[in-house]
């Protein structure tokens, strides 16, 4: 499955003194398995952009194709779209509203019209996904959780209906740093126990790098740039124009590159810069000696 | 979608409508209200579409976003409009078994339809053209007179911002559940009533959630900057009678002079 977006735009309140292109003139493919990362300022028409991706919004004009189906055509029936294409909002644990756990991961797959069997083995492995012990969890309410715990809940509700494709809206905002390595390795766990298509907007340009197979940069509703994150992460200039940054190590790549000591290699996270330095510090240490 | 409601929202421009005394516009509103109920015949209905459309034309706001505030009350505009057709006695035009519609019937029908409809837009041609801070300003002095019969105006008038001011953003955050719930293959569309009505649970449950998390941060960040109601409070945007104010005191002495003299000559 792969996806396809042509030449797609939204505005939002159209033809009122107060409209917004959120997202102006966007194509793009992503190809089947890939982990696409969404960066862009506040505003930029991130969550727009993806809103459009299992057919909870509407474009303006343009069309996006899901496999071989025509999203945006006129008589395509939304839930099988939305049965391939799971989305999970920002801040997804505000649409919780069961009494249980278990009976609101199951909310998904039961408007899916699945068995009880089929929804109980569900809940149960999506539960298990995100690190949710059922035998605990699974009889309490989703209101007395703690906020990681009730995210992943959500999640889990999301994860639950099988998507081919999982979009993420920014999963980790606002979380505490234990909750945030928490849910992304979750979401590399998923990815590599499900496969299929993972789209994760992100603020952070550490995850996006470390995870992302390629990067969009999103600015003023444009597809900015495309590309793997050692070439978007390259250029720094840029990123620092439209608000954004890039993950610390490597800014300082970066920066010992503008000092004229390039390593030659793609250094985009801590460990790869640890080993770029213990290489070059052992490598002085055996000339001097 | 949802956001399409515009009953008591706020469009902003910068009308000579928008920038008259809150108090005036209330009073206005009040007096053109009275005026429907004044109207007997579609002769001063006339008067008040072109008094409406004058006004509509100088605040700025478009007619369409203005006939959009209609969407929502268009059920209570069917009913009203069915019930008088066919409950009016009179001369019957039609008849089907037990129900018939008389011409006296179609034209209580109209008649009343069209109050309801300049009800409405009359109203919001208030609360489109007046932030809802100028609004509760408005109606607080307005009401400062029963404050010595120990009414507590200010508190009135601060809980009537703050319900106002949270429409949009209660709107905001039903349009997102309501988004977040059809990615979980919510359907708030199709079935029969009561399916329909099942279906709301997944949307109310986490809005309520939501308004008493919001009712709380708010009561915090007021709390945290000393709120303590309005004794010896002062206003940052004092309200002022102007010149414009004047005017259009007259415009409405006009206008209900018209009315006046429709109902007593024609
Ligand atoms: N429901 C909406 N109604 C009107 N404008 C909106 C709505 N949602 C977003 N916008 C506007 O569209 C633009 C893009 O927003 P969004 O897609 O949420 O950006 P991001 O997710 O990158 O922060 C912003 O200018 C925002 O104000
Ligand atoms: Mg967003």
């Amino acid at each position: 499955m792969s996806i396809r977006v042509e030449n797609l735009t939204h505005i939002y309140n159209k033809g009122l003194a107060y409209e917004t292109k959120a997202v102006d003139d966007v194509s793009f493919t992503v190809a089947d398995g890939e982990f696409i990362g969404i960066i862009g300022h506040t505003g930029s028409g991130k969550s727009t952009l993806i809103q459009h991706l299992n057919g909870i919004l509407k474009p303006e004009s343009g069309s996006i194709f899901i496999g071989d189906a025509e999203i945006t055509a006129k008589k395509i029936k939304m839930n099988e779209i939305r049965k391939r294409v799971g989305l999970v909002f920002q801040y997804p644990e505000y649409q919780l509203f069961e009494e249980t756990v278990s009976k609101d991961i199951a909310f998904g797959p039961k408007n899916l019209g699945l068995s009880e069997e089929e929804i109980d083995e569900r809940v149960r492995e999506a539960m298990q996904m995100v690190g949710l012990d059922f035998a605990t969890y699974a009889g309490r309410s989703p209101f007395e959780l703690s906020g990681g715990q009730k995210r992943r809940v959500a999640i889990a509700g999301v994860i639950a209906m099988r998507p081919e494709v999982l979009i993420l809206d920014e999963p980790t905002a606002g979380l505490d740093p234990k909750s945030h390595e928490d849910i992304l390795n979750m979401v590399k766990s998923i990815r590599h126990r499900a496969g299929g298509i993972v789209i994760l907007v992100s603020h952070n340009m550490g995850d996006v790098a470390e995870m992302a197979d390629r990067v969009f940069v999103m600015d003023g509703g444009k597809l900015a740039r495309v590309g793997t994150p050692a070439e978007v992460f390259a250029d720094e200039a840029f990123l620092k124009r439209i608000g954004l940054g890039v993950p610390p190590a490597a800014r300082m790549a970066n920066d010992l590159a503008a000092r004229g000591l390039a390593s030659g290699r793609v250094i985009l996270n801590i460990d790869e810069m640890t080993d770029f330095l213990a290489d070059t510090l052992s490598g002085a240490r055996e000339s001097k000696s | 979608m949802i956001r399409d409601i515009t009953l008591g929202q706020y469009y902003p421009e910068h009308s000579r409508i928008h920038r008259l005394d809150p108090r005036l516009k209330i009073i206005v509103t009040l007096v053109y209200i009275v005026s429907l109920f004044l109207v007997k015949d579609f002769i001063g209905y006339g008067i008040v579409l072109v008094t409406v459309g004058i006004i509509t034309a100088i605040s700025k706001v478009p007619l369409k976003f203005m006939l959009r505030g209609l969407k929502p009350i268009v059920l209570i505009i069917v009913f009203t409009f069915t019930l008088n057709m066919l409950m009016t006695q009179g001369t019957i035009l039609w008849e089907w078994g037990f129900l018939k519609i008389t011409k006296e019937g179609l034209y209580n029908a109209v008649f009343m339809a069209l109050r309801l409809v300049f009800l409405i837009i009359g109203s919001s041609l208030l609360t489109l053209t007046t932030k809802p801070i100028k609004l509760t300003d408005g109606i607080e002095s307005l009401l400062k007179p029963f404050k010595r019969f120990g009414m507590p105006t200010h508190e009135l008038a601060m809980m009537m911002t703050i319900a106002l001011r949270f429409i949009p953003t209660l709107l905001e955050e039903t349009d997102k559940i309501m988004k977040a719930q059809q990615a979980r293959g919510a359907d708030f569309e199709t079935g029969s009533i009561l399916r329909r009505a099942k279906a709301l649970v997944p949307l109310l449950v986490p809005l309520f959630v939501g308004a008493f998390r919001i009712a709380q941060e708010l009561a915090m960040a007021m709390e945290s900057r000393c709120y303590r109601g309005g004794e010896g409070r002062t206003k940052l945007n004092a309200l002022k009678f102007r010149g414009r104010d004047a005017l259009a005191i007259v415009f409405t002495a006009i206008y209900m002079a018209a009315i006046m003299a429709e109902r007593i000559f024609i």
